[in-house]
């Protein structure tokens, strides 16, 4: 699959401009365990008070990739584990019998933060939100360019966010317990192709999942200067290539 | 009565994370939503909810008394001392 990435936004524990993934891809910085949280100011205040960290910089991304396009572009929402830090405590309200409260309900399904960003900008563009496991980041992008090509979109916005998971959940979750989201301005790539990414089945599978999280990896591949990334998963060989400029 | 005022707006705050906005703020019979404060409908679920809870009373979902009852604070406090008496 070939595209073009025209705009790259992430935001993590401690790296939230360009200049600090590139430091990062040089590991030139150590890892910062503080997430700080985007103002979000574009958004009117009483539709901001009821974002979460993690909406909070799932959006900001999409907004600042999306830029110009954000009242109609496409999209693609992407998460392993969703807001589970809202879900878990819904999860722990039942438990106690306690009364839920609606809006965190509301925001606790896996679109809800698409949705936030669909109602913001207006945009009645098709999105859909996907979960893949340990690979919900590259397969949220086969979803993206798979739609794009489809459907003969000039463009489209993919969307990945994740949190590392609530205390309760992280004996199951092997992998690192980052917070990172990351939104790319995806084009088709017809002649001028900047990335082409390959994928095979691990087969038999691995036994185990990796700890490494597949949107760092990526991130420190797109701010790098290798021309290639492989990475095993437990049920997939993934391979990202740069072409040549 | 003007405790049980400050006491439903302390919970409108925290309840609907008015980040910006104190008790003080809050005229007593201006309109809660749409207009004056300014809520929607999912405040209107969330705050049910929470004063069901603070001062175990009982609402009957969407109905034209329910609507009154949530009007302003100074109607939501006329409804709560009354389930009192």
């Amino acid at each position: 699959m070939q595209f073009v990435i025209s705009k790259c936004v992430a935001w993590g524990d401690g790296k939230t401009s360009t200049q600090d993934w590139q430091q990062y891809a040089q590991n030139l910085v150590t890892q910062s365990q503080s997430l700080p949280l985007p103002t979000l100011t574009q958004m009117p205040a009483m539709q901001r008070r009821r974002l979460s960290a993690f909406a909070k910089i799932t959006l900001h991304c999409a907004l600042e990739a999306s830029g110009d396009y954000q009242h109609d572009i496409a999209s693609v929402f992407s998460s392993r584990h969703g807001d589970l830090h809202k879900t878990t405590k819904l999860i722990s309200d039942v438990a106690d019998k306690e009364a839920l409260s609606p809006t965190h309900f509301g925001l606790s399904v896996h679109n809800a933060v698409g949705g936030l960003f669909s109602i913001f900008t207006k945009n009645k563009a098709p999105l859909s939100a996907v979960a893949a496991g340990e690979d919900s980041f590259f397969m949220g992008l086969v979803d993206a360019i798979a739609k794009m090509q489809r459907y003969g979109y000039p463009r489209i916005l993919y969307v990945y966010s994740d949190q590392g998971v609530p205390e309760h959940y992280q004996q199951y979750v092997k992998q690192q317990p980052d917070n990172i989201a990351v939104a790319l301005l995806i084009e088709p790539g017809n002649n001028s192709a900047n990335f082409e990414l390959n994928f095979t089945s691990q087969i038999p599978n691995l036994d185990e999942e990796s700890s490494q999280l597949q949107a760092l990896d990526f991130l420190r591949f797109y701010y790098g200067d290798s021309s290639q990334l492989t990475i095993e998963s437990k049920r997939f060989n993934w391979s990202l290539s740069r072409n040549e400029k | 009565m003007s405790d049980l005022s400050t006491q439903v707006k302390q919970l409108i705050i925290e309840t609907l994370d008015l980040e910006d906005i104190e008790t003080s703020d809050i005229n007593d019979e201006e309109a809660l939503f749409v207009d004056g404060l300014g809520l929607d409908s999912i405040d209107a679920l969330e705050l049910g909810v929470a004063i069901k809870k603070e001062f175990d009373v009982k609402i009957d979902g969407n109905t034209d008394d329910s609507k009154k009852h949530f009007y302003s604070v100074k109607t939501l406090c006329d409804f709560i001392a009354s389930t009192r008496a």
